[in-house]
């Protein structure tokens, strides 16, 4: 009881790594569930309605892609980005760029894979109003996404989740370095070690709480009601 | 002049289109008919090229607009889904849609969502659509299927009045045959995927060639046009 009589204290008291932690969180999370749903929404919308050569190849490989270990994802962008890799110049390695990246990576395959099935709901019967309204390839693009907002609003905060909650691979990229590139989860597996679970309890507690109002969120948004008459 | 040569569709072992000549010219109207599964809406989907065929062609398909069978309302008010396919400034489309709106009967209904809209009603405000701009080609789909006594007259009225405003070529599949007798140049019956008769409403509805074509127009009230 007194770890959380503590941890407590430390949410409180606005501790100042404290808020310094949730903030690189936030910023990594936002930037990599914003990149991802950028590639992984019009990604998944081709798939789902286009007709291409290797569109099933392309389904398996983001089948197989959202299965991909954040371990290895890390590994995939420290190998690309450190000294002597071929991105090594550019020297985001163990910077908050690096761990968008590798996150992007994880999260992409898993946004433009549940967005396509989102959409192959009802992209045909899309595709054929919108060819009888006259709209062009762009226009009725845009209809796939918008007529699917509310269940690729869920998958945005999938991504979101998924991103916020991952420690694997931005451990390995980001290094989880003090006052630059700790994030919650980093800091939750590294105060654990420490002994110091006051403080891990207090980012515990932290994450828990965006948890719940990204729900609460997702809820709001996408109408849900209860299936009972 | 629009011309579809030789076209088939199959699905696997089945043949449910096989048509070697269709020509339709600029301003005709032509109306099919036949029963259920005899191929109309497929050759309606294979001109709208919301299909391929299994074979042959299609030629002079252009600035076309379809009503399919299943009209879908997008989640948007009527007047929005109708400012879809409308063009010009957003005061024109807004314009042009009530006063399309309006003649269908859906003007009270505009700022309503269109997910909310009945079978009939969303079916009007495919027909809506489809008629906000002028068009060349103009394709429908059984437009009076899911519509009650009072809202297909008020859709073939409208359909009457837009293809003596426009010279617009209609091609539309019904099983009422007020429609078909108030709108078509041409009647094309079909039967099995194919051609049975072909020719104007008098030749083809009251005075068939085949045994089968009598037999499927003997059921048709021809006189309550």
């Amino acid at each position: 009881m007194d770890k959380f009589a503590e941890a407590f204290g430390y949410l409180f008291s606005l501790d100042r790594e404290l808020v310094q932690i949730i903030g690189v969180t936030l910023k990594m999370s936002f930037f990599s569930t914003l990149i991802s749903c950028l590639l992984g929404f019009p990604m998944g919308a081709a798939i789902a309605a286009k007709k291409f050569k290797g569109r099933r190849t392309a389904k398996r490989i983001l089948s197989t892609l959202t299965g991909l270990p954040p371990v290895v994802a890390g590994l995939i962008v420290y190998m690309l980005f450190t000294r002597y890799g071929p991105f090594g110049s550019l020297n985001v390695l163990f910077t908050v760029k690096a761990m968008v990246i590798a996150q992007v990576i994880l999260i992409t395959p898993i946004v433009a894979s549940l967005s396509s099935a989102v959409i192959e709901g009802n992209c045909r019967t899309i595709r054929e109003t919108a060819i009888g309204m006259g709209l062009d390839g762009k226009k009725t693009f845009a209809l796939y996404l918008t007529e699917n907002r509310t269940a690729l609003f869920s998958v945005l905060l999938t991504a979101f989740g998924r991103s916020i909650a991952e420690v694997g691979a931005v451990s390995i990229v980001g290094g989880n370095i003090q006052w630059k590139t700790r994030v919650m989860t980093t800091a939750i597996m590294l105060e654990t070690n420490k002994g110091n679970f006051s403080f891990a309890l207090a980012l515990g507690i932290i994450l828990l709480i965006i948890a719940l109002i990204i729900n609460i969120g997702a809820s709001l948004i996408s109408g849900e009601e209860p299936c009972d008459d | 002049m629009i011309k579809a040569l030789n076209l088939k569709k199959t699905y696997g072992e089945k043949t449910v289109l096989e048509l070697d000549e269709l020509c339709v010219s600029d301003g005709e109207a032509l109306v099919i008919v036949g029963p259920n599964g005899s191929g109309k809406s497929t050759l309606l989907k294979i001109l709208a090229g919301v299909i391929e065929p299994t074979q042959g062609s299609v030629e002079g398909v252009e600035g076309l607009r379809y009503v399919p069978q299943q009209s879908y309302a997008f989640k948007r008010t009527v007047l929005e889904n109708c400012m879809l396919s409308a063009e010009g400034s957003r005061k024109e489309k807004q314009r042009k849609s009530l006063e399309i709106l309006e003649r269908l009967g859906l003007s009270e209904l505009a700022d309503k969502k269109a997910t909310g809209l009945s079978g009939g009603e969303k079916q009007r405000l495919a027909i809506a659509r489809a008629l906000v701009e002028p068009c060349r080609l103009l394709l429908l789909d059984e437009p009076t299927a899911s519509a009650d006594v009072e809202a297909a007259e008020l859709i073939e009225d409208t359909l009457a009045q837009y293809k003596k405003a426009t010279s617009c070529t209609i091609i539309m599949t019904t099983h009422s045959p007020k429609a078909a007798m108030g709108i078509a140049d041409r009647v094309l019956i079909m039967n099995k995927g194919r051609r049975a008769e072909l020719g104007t409403p008098e030749q083809v509805l009251r005075a068939p060639e085949s045994a089968w074509a009598k037999s499927f127009i003997a059921g048709w009230s021809l006189d309550e046009n």
